[in-house]
């Protein structure tokens, strides 16, 4: 099964994201109050380069730049 | 002497064994399929056992019954119906995940988002349909109109649903 979204370079976690984010802001106020909360994601990372530390970045960011150059290239 | 002692201890072992009820085949009665449906922060069926389910897979709409032929389908955004011991059935709107028929009736339904339909709002559903057919049809990155097709995909068959 070919899918437009994996054609696209999409990621099948990506896909569950998205889809669950819109399903969210459907519901009625009340719950999608509650809901909205389980979208939220405020990770971050840092690389470890001989011993050091390097940068601590955001991870939703630093997925949406890696995504970039590759959907560009498409 | 020593047969009577091992006769004795014989005597205090099997009370236990005819008390606790072996699980058999039987024991999961041969129309009911014992369904567990779970998202990551709820749970809405435990091993329940209920009639029948129907699932919305990619490879079309299958209705689950009792002893299906083990099998793990992949579910588009859609609507899942359970059919019910006492006769009610009970809809819900998944937004994706999968469904996995294993032996001896046992079917378990993983999804990130599901609630009943009476949870929506056809407002939100109509003003985010608008929303990504905007950004969809727009010259967004690639990135972007795939994600709003994504959402138009969702979003078209909960406004079916919500009919």
């Amino acid at each position: 099964m070919a899918f437009a979204w994996k054609a696209a370079g999409i990621t099948y976690n990506r896909y569950l994201a998205v889809a669950a984010r819109v399903v969210r802001r459907s519901l009625k106020d009340d719950k999608r109050l509650q809901a909205e909360k389980r979208g939220e994601m405020d990770l971050r990372f840092a690389k470890w380069e001989n011993g050091k530390q390097g940068e601590s970045r955001n991870l939703a960011e630093a997925n949406e730049q890696a995504a970039q150059p590759h959907a560009g290239g498409q | 002497m020593n047969s009577l002692r091992i006769a004795r201890s014989a005597l205090r072992v099997r009370p236990t064994v005819t008390r606790a009820a072996k699980r058999g085949y039987a024991d999961v009665t041969p129309d009911k399929i014992r369904l567990s449906l779970a998202l990551p922060h709820q749970s809405i069926y435990k091993s329940q056992d209920v009639v029948q389910v129907n699932i919305p897979a990619e490879s079309g709409e299958m209705g689950i019954l009792a002893n299906h032929v083990p099998s793990i389908e992949q579910l588009k955004p859609g609507l899942i119906e359970v059919i019910e011991e006492q006769g009610g059935s009970k809809q819900f709107f998944l937004s994706g995940g999968f469904a996995t028929v294993q032996p001896d009736s046992r079917l378990s339904i993983n999804a990130v988002e599901g609630y009943p339909l009476e949870d929506f709002s056809a407002d939100a559903v109509r003003n985010q349909i608008s929303e990504a057919q905007k950004i969809a049809g727009g010259s967004g990155s690639e990135q972007d109109i795939a994600e709003a097709k994504i959402e138009l995909e969702v979003l078209e068959s909960l406004q079916a649903a919500l009919k």
